[in-house]
């Protein structure tokens, strides 16, 4: 009688397991399925709205199976959002009539609504990308609300708000590195300097604040921008840099002031060379490489004698084949009292040189 | 004129296709450079049009290969920012033109008939 009862349980059990392992095969080959089909539709719906694009740009004459199509599916709430996000990315591959073409497109179907319902929303990445899209399609009405996003605490938000006010108001759009306290990335540094093709004559922006900022991103930025567009008059305000508290400023003042070197460039550099960091002592002897003046001669061989770092003596012997004193390190690499480290040093420098 | 273009954006690809059959050419498609440089050896082109960045084989990889089978066909290079250093590389390997993307299909087109003109 107790076994009957055990062998019911145990084969009651088999069944409800099997029952479960069916249920799950079932709702995972569902899933699977529901999944494919998403992907397949987004993947037709994206070729239709590619077409769309295509034809609005060449000025074609519509053909009246896709263009239907097209029609159709533009209710559906997810057609419409696929569009979107293709028409932001089809807009960074053109520009010049095409461009306007594929941003008559997203007033004539009124996608503005979806991206000002994406900037609206809480979670973050929607939030960026409903700036990006409405930045993209330069719709000029949401300047102050994107504005207000540049305070937000979440970097992606307030990197695509940052962005996209460059986009909108070019160098103008840079009124935010005054206050701002947090990092800029190399990367959003990159994409800013690419959005800013121009300077105009009159700003009310001041570079020489953002020089002075305690902001080390928004210095380092700010170099890049002086040598992006040459601004000869910061001049003197990038010297007073080289002793800034941070290495990496000091490297990108000293590439800076190679940008927009004058007659002084030079001597300056051998003035101040002693008290920096090697990091920095390394820079000052590339941008002596790039200067190629013969002023720098005297001071690149007392560095290939007298420095304690080997770093700093390969650099010095490049520097000096470049500027033309081959002969001067053979010479000294074949005298008998040159010690061995600086001959090995001189014949990787020579050899350099020659690949 | 039978004109190549090279581009793995289909929407590029399309647009370019589309911009030069309206004008009276003849347009062979590929998408990757592996299949461009199999039709530049095969066909007899009168121009190339080759994004820089594509599966298999580069811009550049198409250029040489031009270069390698001496034809002297025009080729206009498609790049993108950031890429000056290889569109100086495309120039020493006999790149006729080149425009930054985002670019304008109508320049474009005028670069190609500058090209062909000649």
């Amino acid at each position: 009688m107790h076994y009957d009862i055990a062998l019911h349980e145990l084969i009651l059990a088999i069944i409800v397991v099997l029952i479960l392992v069916l249920l799950l095969i079932i709702s995972v080959l569902s899933y699977s399925f529901y999944s494919y089909r998403i992907l397949h539709y987004r993947h037709m719906w994206k070729r239709i709205i590619e077409y769309k694009i295509m034809e609005t740009i060449v000025g074609g004459d519509g053909e009246s199976e896709r263009d239907s199509a097209f029609s159709k599916h533009l209710k559906e709430p997810s057609f419409r959002a696929l569009f979107l996000n293709v028409l932001v990315d089809s807009d960074r591959k053109f520009s010049g009539a095409a461009k306007q073409a594929i941003n008559s497109l997203f007033h004539q179907f009124k996608l503005e609504d979806e991206a000002w319902r994406k900037l609206r929303e809480r979670k973050a990445y929607r939030v960026a990308g409903g700036i990006q899209e409405l930045a993209a399609m330069n719709v000029e009405a949401a300047i102050p609300e994107i504005k207000a996003k540049l305070h937000d605490e979440r970097t992606t938000v307030y990197q695509e708000a940052q962005y996209a006010m460059v986009s909108f108001e070019g160098y103008e759009g840079l009124g935010f590195l005054e206050h701002f306290n947090k990092p800029l990335s190399d990367w959003q540094q990159l994409r800013l300097l690419y959005s800013i093709h121009q300077i105009p004559e009159q700003s009310d922006l001041q570079v020489d604040v953002w020089l002075k900022s305690t902001n080390d991103s928004v210095v380092i930025f700010t170099l890049r921008l002086i040598r992006k567009f040459r601004l000869m008059t910061y001049y003197t305000a990038i010297y007073d840099l080289l002793d800034h508290t941070a290495t990496a400023v000091r490297v990108q003042a000293i590439r800076t002031m190679q940008a927009i070197e004058n007659s002084t460039t030079v001597r300056q550099f051998i003035t101040c060379f002693g008290q920096q960091p090697i990091e920095v002592q390394l820079e000052i002897l590339k941008s002596m490489k790039a200067a190629r003046s013969k002023e720098s001669e005297e001071f690149l061989k007392e560095q290939l004698w007298n420095h304690q770092e080997v770093a700093i003596k390969i650099a010095a012997a490049e520097v000096l084949v470049v500027l033309g004193e081959r002969y001067y390190l053979q010479e000294i690499s074949q005298q008998s009292d040159t010690y061995d480290q600086l001959k090995q040093i001189i014949k990787h420098a020579l050899q350099e040189k020659k690949c | 004129m039978l004109i190549l273009i090279a581009e793995d954006d289909e929407l590029i690809l399309r647009t370019v296709e589309h911009k030069l059959v309206k004008e009276g050419h003849e347009v062979v498609l590929t998408r990757n450079g592996r299949e461009a440089i199999e039709k530049i050896s095969e066909l007899d082109l009168d121009l190339v049009v080759t994004d820089i960045m594509m599966p298999f084989a580069s811009g550049i990889e198409i250029l040489s290969a031009i270069k390698s089978i001496e034809k002297k066909i025009p080729v206009i290079v498609l790049s993108s920012m950031g890429q000056e250093e290889v569109v100086v590389d495309a120039f020493d390997l006999g790149a006729s033109d080149f425009m930054v993307k985002p670019f304008s299909p109508n320049e474009l087109m005028l670069r190609i008939k500058r090209l062909t003109d000649k």
